[in-house]
């Protein structure tokens, strides 16, 4: 298997997000964030979630480690927990259809693609411009290049990435999932822009 | 009160627990706001939006009463939240012939549905969704289809919502195992989608629009989250992937479609159609949404009425409360034996042709499910 544990992580920022999404738990200390996961198959999206997930190791957290649906809470430094619950999605051409039953709802919308593969970033996208006509107009969106460790097979150029990510409001970043390069600063960043609780 | 009626197809211990303090002198008040509640439905005609807004609201009001009463002093959430499973249970099983399928629409979507289900059924094999060998798990697909196929035999949203669970768990783990022991890197949602659209095509769950649909609307809204919402929304999915299907969305040449779809038309013709399911079920389940966690499942004959149906000249105006027992019955006895004579009709098809699913024969019966071991390991 591609994807096994990685180093500890010390959870960073203090900033907290939302649940805002459908009937999330009313409680400004434990807040719920429903993630979806976005971008053609084989661009390594599950192994991404599957090292974010395996890769934490606070004891207290709770982790459900399904085939498509993942959940890990992280703890920040104001004993705020944040628990993302990660709806993967099926990246084949037929189902391109169905993703929006999937976005509904999402506080944060991650899309992938894989930096040796032209075609997956031409579809990620296709995904950022659906995810701005049809998603929550204040969904926060990740653009990730996954398999960052394949230097000498890179067709997409980070510079390619950057620009589309700052066209588009989102932020940007290359991911290993192979190496656990970059896995938790992804998961940091987002809980980073998060919308503060609003004063209850 | 007349819990019994209600507790007929449930021998959940929370719900009897429910049932328990609703019996308490104490709680009094609380019955009587909820058969208001249920009665309050009569004097209306049926609207789903509006029913499901009022159940919903009904049930937050209710949460709000059940923390402040007495009869619940120092309960835990978790005590709270099993006395909300049992009213939700109690009250939808009440209000279920009024708010399941109740439009002529939602009874045509299933139909359709079921119906284009039989066409596929007949051809669509798992090359067509381009489902990797090693996934291609007879056992493990079975058990998942069965779970599925259980749906119909619950009223209450949260026993449906569980037939889902157990049958999503199922291919979980199945794609669990098939990365661990078959080095079969796990793809997440690609290569779980197209499983449990497979196993829902195969499984054709008796009435799967109206199913979702009472789900969505009546399963409390506090409970229709996380990874149980997921797992709905991807039987929705995979519903809504079936309604659109065409050619194009699988794996196969056009021409051959179109024509295994003409061949499946004219075979389907002669078959009469079976929609109902009449079961009545006892179960067990505990709330807990581990696969292994299987109902038992009962098979009740139901033989009330004779061979007359006295209501056949009443207008609806004549009946009163008093009838609804009777009329109750009088139904359920229709209904059986209809289902008995399409089943036997079926029995004898004018031509048989060859299933191209193994265990599409019987599939349709809800049969009592043995303690099946879902670590189904491959040969």
């Amino acid at each position: 298997m591609g994807c096994s544990s990685s180093l500890p992580d010390r959870s960073s920022g203090r900033l907290v997000g939302t649940n805002s999404e459908n009937g999330g738990a009313p409680d400004a200390k434990n807040i719920r964030v429903k993630l979806v996961l976005l971008g053609d198959s084989g661009v390594g999206k599950s192994c991404i979630v599957l090292r974010f997930v395996r890769g934490q190791f606070d004891p207290t957290s709770k982790v459900t480690v399904g085939a498509s649906f993942l959940s890990q809470t992280i703890a920040l430094q104001d004993s705020t927990t944040v628990k993302f619950e990660i709806w993967d999605t099926a990246g084949q051409e037929r189902y391109a259809a169905l993703a929006p039953l999937y976005y509904r709802g999402a506080a944060v919308a991650v899309v992938v693609y894989d930096i040796t593969s032209p075609d997956s970033f031409a579809k990620a996208q296709y995904w950022v411009k659906e995810l701005q006509k049809h998603g929550s107009p204040d969904i926060i969106m990740a653009l990730v290049g996954n398999k960052a460790d394949l230097h000498e097979k890179r067709e997409v150029s980070v510079q390619d990435g950057i620009e589309c990510a700052e066209k588009n409001g989102m932020f940007f970043i290359e991911t290993s999932a192979k190496t656990a390069d970059n896995i938790n600063q992804l998961f940091e960043e987002i809980a980073k822009r998060l919308p503060r609780p609003t004063t209850s | 009160m007349e819990a019994s009626s209600a507790s007929s197809s449930s021998s959940s211990v929370t719900f009897y627990d429910f049932l328990d303090r609703m019996r308490n002198p104490a709680s009094l008040d609380l019955v009587r706001s909820i058969k208001s509640f249920i009665v309050s439905f009569s004097f209306y005609a049926a609207n789903p939006d509006n029913d499901a807004k009022k159940v919903q609201e009904f049930f937050t009001t209710m949460e709000d009463t059940i923390r402040d009463h007495p009869i619940w002093a120092g309960a835990t959430d978790e005590e709270v939240d099993s006395a909300m499973e049992g009213l939700e249970k109690y009250v939808m099983t009440k209000l279920f012939y009024r708010t399941f399928a109740s439009s002529p629409g939602d009874i045509k979507l299933d139909l359709e549905i079921s119906e284009k289900i039989q066409l596929l059924q007949t051809f669509l094999k798992p090359e067509h969704l381009d489902i990797p060998s090693v996934l291609r798990n007879d056992a493990s697909w079975l058990l998942a289809e069965k779970e599925l196929q259980k749906i119909s035999a619950f009223k209450a949203p949260r026993e449906k919502l569980l037939c889902i669970i157990n049958c999503c768990k199922v291919i979980n783990n199945l794609l669990l195992n098939a990365a661990m022991s078959e080095n079969h890197v796990l793809a997440g949602a690609d290569d779980f989608l197209p499983v449990l659209i497979y196993v829902t095509i195969k499984a054709n769950p008796p009435q799967l629009h109206s199913n979702l649909k009472f789900i969505q609307l009546y399963r409390r809204q506090a409970k229709l989250v996380s990874e149980a919402a997921f797992y709905f929304t991807n039987l929705v999915s995979a519903k809504t992937f079936i309604v659109d299907l065409n050619a194009k969305s699988l794996s196969i040449d056009e021409i051959e479609f179109e024509e295994s779809m003409q061949a499946a038309r004219e075979t389907n013709k002669l078959i009469p159609e079976e929609f109902f399911t009449t079961q009545e079920v006892m179960t067990t389940s505990q709330g807990q949404i581990d696969p292994g966690a299987s109902a038992r499942v009962h098979h009740k004959e139901t033989n009330a009425g004779g061979s007359n149906y006295p209501y056949m000249e009443a207008e609806a105006g004549d009946l009163t409360v008093r009838d609804v027992e009777r009329l109750l019955s009088l139904y359920k006895d229709v209904v059986t034996k209809y289902t008995t004579l399409c089943k036997a009709v079926k029995s004898f098809p004018p031509t048989k042709t060859e299933s191209s699913l193994p265990h599409l024969e019987g599939s349709s019966i809800l049969s009592t499910k043995p303690e099946e071991n879902t670590e189904n390991t491959r040969e």
